[in-house]
């Protein structure tokens, strides 16, 4: 046999997603009609906290949480650090950017040096103001903390994977007054997220983020092409459930997954 | 070129795990264990970028005297003792050692321990009820608490199981279903990274055309 025993349902699953996601991007290019991804306001949000820090002369603070470069989380924050970026360039804001993992940041220092070059304001780039602050995970807080004391930053946009120390950000943030957005597919922070942030982006939001502030119709194809993956996958778990009552545990669906 | 070849780097690296873990071929090759050494070493070079970047930036502070500087200069003479302390005892030399257990996992708990406090003061704020759903959260983080709470049995027997479904089945269904679109949605950024679609990476967000 040529494919791994036990994963050739899961290859049909990746040639059906990959189907999906080629055919809306297709769509897309073609110029024909695609749903539109809906209102997310944890992104809309974003001009209005860089907005807000501008007019009261302080910074932007954005963490792409504590994930490595392999972490899907980070990946998908580079694109909002990329807007963000280039916002603060427009707007002549500060913007403080802080990193746990030295790839991370190598990658960081990159899109923000690249944003303030795309947006005409290479000058207006401090590499000083990208920091790597320790890859001791509560070394880094100890690192966002201070700096929330000493610069007070108006916008706190907390963007990735967090783990123990989301809670102690947002808080911090609070209370020195920042307007905070949030976003972690971690479902064990997200909650603290949303107890603790204006605004809190669950999950796959976070993923749409490129899509949704590029409103570049191919981005968005990938999008929808995902949300009718999710439908399918949905529409098994129910037809599963039914099977297990129905046929018992050696039902015909859960044969083919096993195949 | 600056962007095509880590496109290209991507695209292949993307492809080759793609071919590692659904062909038996791939899988005998294991070529997706000598990527992830490739990436350690990469990582492991990038460890010497932060213990320059970290001296530069307070060195600068340290020079131009700015507020706070000696903390800068503490941290340069901490950062570069504690390494060369490394270096000449290794990693498990007893006051390198000593040092990483009695201070720096003490300073790791505390830090940890104050997320007790935040959680009260964040949970007050949440809790305060304005809306249908902050309703509902209280209702159930009250009901949660005293099922796991001493006093809970106290009042009522029943209140851990009352608790215990909450948190097994309503919790447990909601999280998954998080979990299960936040997959979805990993999946399709790789995709779009692995296409080219998404370039954040390389600067500029989508296909090259203006942010909205």
């Amino acid at each position: 046999m040529i494919l791994v025993e036990g994963r050739v349902f899961q290859l049909v699953w990746l040639i059906f997603f990959l189907g999906a996601v080629y055919v809306m991007i297709r769509r897309a290019r073609a110029g024909l009609p695609i749903p539109e991804i809906r209102k997310i306001p944890g992104l809309e949000a974003i001009d209005e906290a860089i907005g807000r820090a501008t007019e009261m002369g302080r910074p932007v603070h954005y963490s792409p949480g504590i994930g490595s470069i392999s972490n899907p989380q980070t990946i998908a924050s580079y694109a909002v650090l990329s807007y963000v970026a280039r916002r603060c360039a427009e707007y002549d804001t500060r913007l403080i950017q802080t990193n746990r993992q030295i790839t991370v940041h190598a990658v960081n220092q990159e899109i923000i040096k690249q944003a303030y070059l795309e947006a005409g304001r290479p000058d207006a780039y401090n590499p000083d103001d990208v920091r790597f602050l320790s890859t001791w995970q509560f070394g880094y807080t100890s690192g966002v903390l201070g700096i929330f004391q000493r610069e007070r930053p108006a916008a706190n946009i907390l963007f990735g994977a967090f783990w123990a120390e989301a809670m102690i950000l947002a808080e911090t943030g609070h209370h020195v007054g920042a307007i905070q957005i949030g976003a972690t597919a971690n479902t064990a922070q997200i909650p603290f997220f949303v107890a603790g942030c204006d605004y809190a982006l669950i999950g796959e939001e976070m993923y749409a983020a490129s899509a949704y502030l590029s409103k570049e119709p191919v981005l968005s194809g990938t999008v929808v092409g995902q949300d009718i993956a999710k439908m399918v996958t949905f529409a098994f778990i129910i037809l599963g459930f039914i099977l297990e009552q129905v046929q018992g545990e050696n039902n015909w669906l859960r044969v083919l997954f096993s195949k | 070129m600056r962007k095509e070849l880590p496109m290209f780097i991507t695209a292949v690296s993307g492809l080759v795990v793609v071919f590692s873990r659904y062909f038996q071929l791939g899988e005998q090759w294991n070529l997706t264990t000598t990527l992830d050494r490739w990436s350690l070493v990469s990582a492991a070079f990038a460890i010497g970028l932060g213990l320059g970047n970290l001296t530069r930036i307070h060195y600068r502070n340290v020079k131009r005297r700015r507020e706070h500087w000696p903390f800068s200069l503490y941290l340069i003479i901490v950062m570069w003792a504690y390494m060369i302390l490394g270096l000449y005892q290794d990693v498990e030399g007893t006051h390198f050692r000593w040092i990483y257990d009695a201070v720096l996992m003490q300073l790791s708990a505390t830090i940890y321990g104050i997320i007790a406090f935040y959680i009260s003061s964040a949970a007050y704020r949440a809790f305060k009820i304005r809306t249908r759903e902050a309703a509902v959260m209280m209702i159930a983080a009250v009901i949660v608490m005293f099922g796991v709470a001493p006093i809970g049995d106290a009042i009522w027997a029943n209140w851990g199981k009352v608790s215990d479904w909450i948190m097994n089945y309503l919790n447990v269904a909601g999280r998954r279903g998080i979990l299960l679109g936040a997959y979805l949605g990993s999946f399709a950024v790789a995709m779009r990274i692995i296409l080219g679609l998404e370039r954040a990476h390389l600067g500029g967000i989508g296909t090259g055309t203006t942010i909205q």
